[in-house]
């Protein structure tokens, strides 16, 4: 079921801060982030994050489609690398 | 054999069935369709439809703010493509060719994997 529009978008309220922190030091230093669950804001657009898939952190540059997924959709959690081949 | 909206052809089944027949119409936009042209639902074939009637029938489906057909495949495929464009985990999934939406792949999935392939060595489940 997805998530009911009268609450508005889930977004961690200390990643915004980060967020804005970022644009007001002008830096390009990647944001290191465990919100996976966060929405992606329009204000996001540009920045590159580090997203923790549970081990390291994925570096994810957010472009304008990506606004309104979540941080967790860039950072694969699992690694496949195909079946074995032993018989 | 009748034509609506473009290259789509019903026979004699009913009405609101035949109209099912578009890609992007389904039973209850059919269903209004028809309701909409004053045609009773229960009883009428596609061959028995008046000229007339017919008329009325496409003039709805064109003048509704349905996407339908090519327009609605093409717009379905740049979903998907932006998906993968953008990396995401959903457009990783339909790349695999796998479920999308968490379902289990351990059994079934069969619609979006295809028919089954035996695999050489895999143990088979225990049978009670």
């Amino acid at each position: 079921m997805s998530r009911s529009i009268k609450k508005g978008p889930y977004i961690s309220p200390k990643l915004l801060k980060k967020v804005s922190e970022f644009h007001r030091s002008g830096s390009n230093q990647p944001i290191k982030t465990w919100e996976r669950g966060s929405m992606i804001m329009p204000e996001m657009v540009g920045v590159t994050f580090a997203i923790h898939d549970g081990r390291k952190f994925i570096q994810v540059l957010i472009t304008e489609n990506m606004v309104g997924h979540r941080l967790g959709e860039f950072a694969p959690t699992r690694n496949f690398r195909g079946h074995s081949r032993n018989i | 054999m009748a034509i609506v909206s473009g290259v789509n052809i019903s026979d004699d089944q009913l009405v609101e069935i035949a109209l099912t027949s578009i890609y992007g119409i389904g039973r209850h936009q059919a269903r209004k369709i028809t309701r909409e042209s004053g045609i009773d639902l229960n009883s009428i074939r596609v061959k028995d439809l008046s000229d007339s009637q017919l008329s009325i029938i496409r003039q709805k489906v064109d003048a509704s703010n349905l996407t339908i057909e090519g327009d609605l495949k093409r717009e379905v495929q740049l979903n998907v493509r932006r998906l993968g464009d953008i990396k995401s985990y959903k457009g990783n999934r339909h790349r695999l060719k796998l479920p999308v939406r968490g379902q289990r792949t351990k059994t079934n999935a069969r619609t979006k994997r295809g028919r089954r392939s035996t695999i050489a060595g895999k143990k088979m489940a225990p049978t009670h």
